[in-house]
Order: structure tokens, then sequence, then C-alpha cells
């Protein structure tokens, strides 16, 4: 597969990821595993998983790790790259026109209706991962015992997720 | 207050290394270091760019970081904050990456993620619930959110239609209203 359509795929996965974070992944998982095929859905939930472990944004590190595992460090570059240029060239606009653009009634209206459809694509990123993560009751407790820990507590997501590694390791 | 471009940088790289688990940690650390710490931007500045930054697309990280790059030094200052927030994260993945091609098949591996998984997605169902408690949702607009819900998580459909069809939408609205007062 061309270094192009890799770069294609991450300018069009990075123009379309409102809502930051969770938002885009609904977008990454069609890109990059229904559509072409990159990873299977389980290698997806995996990277996803190193995501929150590591440093960066999903979409920077979802880049990263899909271009260097299809082109080794020119892969993983050229797919960054492409995932940051809408940033960049939005950014640089908005910025640029001293944020007038953001005042605009028909501008703020845009970003009030697409706040719904990014809680909708959450609300898919969650059936996304989960079908590639339940798998009995193994997962299903680790689920609510990580869900009652998560919401009681506050922990660092950082901690939640080596506890579950280690249960997984002992239990799993 | 230095605003030297290797100073931007490492403060940029700091934030890069030291926010793991996504932008809304990120956040905190960000304007400590931004506005308390090194005085480059207002916080008035701050809060503007964060909003401009969450409403565009892409990472909201990578976006603030452009946004407050050009205000401390123009174009040069964009490239090295851009560059230190990124830098940490794509040797952390290159790392891991190789790594994995590795070992990810080793049955332990396989057991710590059959651990994580489920734990990942407690993790976005929390932030989801807090959400949509804060998205004012009423009668009106619930439907939203669950038709995009079913339609990407069910069906298969790209998210890239719903976002064009909002765009479309809210435009046609726009016109729409504008067309009544005149």
């Amino acid at each position: 597969m061309s270094m192009l359509t890799m770069f294609a795929t991450f300018v069009k996965i990075g123009l379309f990821s409102f809502g930051g974070g969770y938002a885009i992944l609904a977008m990454i998982q069609q890109e990059v595993v229904t559509r072409h095929g990159w990873l299977t859905a389980s290698e997806f939930t995996d990277v996803v998983a190193i995501s929150q472990m590591t440093p960066g944004p999903i979409a920077i590190n979802a880049a990263t790790f899909i271009g260097y595992q299809q082109a080794g460090i020119w892969g993983s570059l050229v797919c960054t790259f492409g995932v940051i240029l809408p940033s960049l060239i939005l950014m640089l606009v908005i910025t640029l026109t001293y944020l007038k653009l953001r005042k605009l009634p028909w501008f703020k209206n845009i970003f009030q209706k697409l706040r719904w459809v990014t809680l909708g694509l959450i609300g898919a990123a969650v059936i996304l991962i989960g079908k590639g993560s339940f798998d009995g009751l193994f997962s299903v407790l680790v689920f609510l015992a990580s869900l009652a820990v998560y919401w009681r507590f506050k922990v660092n997501p950082i901690h939640l997720m080596l506890g579950a590694a280690v249960v997984g390791m002992i239990f799993g | 207050m230095s605003k030297s471009l290797l100073s931007i940088f490492f403060t940029f790289l700091k934030i890069g290394a030291f926010t793991i688990g996504g932008a809304y940690a990120m956040i905190p650390l960000i304007k400590r270091e931004v506005v308390d710490k090194h005085r480059w931007v207002t916080e008035d500045d701050f809060l503007d760019g964060l909003a401009a930054a969450q409403s565009c697309p892409g990472p909201i990280a990578v976006n603030i970081s452009i946004y407050l790059g050009l205000h401390i030094r123009k174009g040069w200052g964009m490239l090295v904050a851009l560059l230190g927030t990124m830098l940490p994260s794509i040797i952390t993945i290159i790392l891991v990456a190789e790594l994995f091609t590795h070992y990810a098949d080793l049955p332990l591996v396989r057991k710590a993620f059959h651990g994580l998984k489920p734990a990942l997605v407690a993790l976005i169902v929390v932030p989801l619930i807090e959400m949509t408690k804060n998205a004012k949702l009423n009668l009106s607009n619930f439907w939203v959110p669950l038709v995009a819900m079913v339609l990407v998580g069910l069906l298969g459909v790209s998210p890239i239609w719903l976002i064009l069809a909002t765009i479309v939408f809210c435009v046609g609205q726009s016109l729409w209203l504008k067309g009544r007062l005149s």
C-alpha cells in the first residue's frame, strides 16, 4: 500500500475528527479497520489501550503506530504529519483572523450541533471497543469493577489500566 | 519571561511528555506552564484559544499548541511548540510498535490485554456519562446522539457523513433564519 494512500487517509481522519479523544475513535476505526484493513478490530483495541498509557493524543498515537507498522519510520512520520495537517491549516486561519470566525452566529451554530453528534460518536466508540473487549464473565467483571472504581474514586486512568493489566495477567 | 525558542520547545516537550490520558488531563498543565509560570499569554487569550482548539477538528492538544506557539513567537513559535507536544508521543509509540510486533502474541501479554480492554471501555463510559449530563439535552435533541451512536456504532456508517450532514443542516438553518429576518 502506498504512502500516498496512508497520507490521504490520515488527512481525512484529521479533518473529520471533531470533539477530540474518544470521539475520534469511531472515525479511526472506520478508516483503519473497516476500509483499509491495516489493523484487525482486536489490534485496534490494543492500540487504543496502549494510547491510554502513553503520552499524547490518541489520533497522533494511532497515526504513528499504524504508519510504523505499515512502512517503518517514514510511514509513521507521513501518517502523523497527515493527521495534523488539517489542524495546522484551520488553527492558523482561526488564530490569524483573531478568532473572529468563531464568534459568527452560523459558525457557532455548527459547533453547538456538532457537540450532540460528538456525544453519539463517543457512544459508538463504546460499542466498537466493547465488541472487541467482551468475551465472557471475566471481562464483564473487570468492566464493572473498573467502572465502579473510576466513577467513585476518580483514580488516575494509568493506575486503573495498570491494575487491570495485572488482574488480567493473574486471572485472565 | 524568556521567549526563546528553546524554552518554548522544552515547555511544550514537558507538556507532551507528562500528559497521559487525553487532552482533558493536559489543559490544566498547559495553563499552569504558559499562563501562570511563563506568562507568555494572558488567561483570556488562553481561554479563547482553548475554545477555538475545541471547536476545530483534530487533536485538542495539537490545536492549542498551534495557537499558543503562534501567540508566543509567530511561525517558529508554532513549529517548536508543535514539535515539543508531539515528540514524546511519537518516540514512545515507535518504541511500543517495535516491541509490539515481537511480543504482542506472548500469552502473558494477551492476558494483560484481556484485563486492559474492559477497563478501557469503563474509561470511555465514565466521561461519556458526565458529558451527557453537561450537554443540556432535551426532548427536541436527545435523539441526535442516539441516532449517531446507532448509525456509526452498529450500522457502520462513517462519521464523515454525519458531520457533513450536520454542517449542511446548520448552514441551511442559518440561511433560512437570515432569509426570514430580511
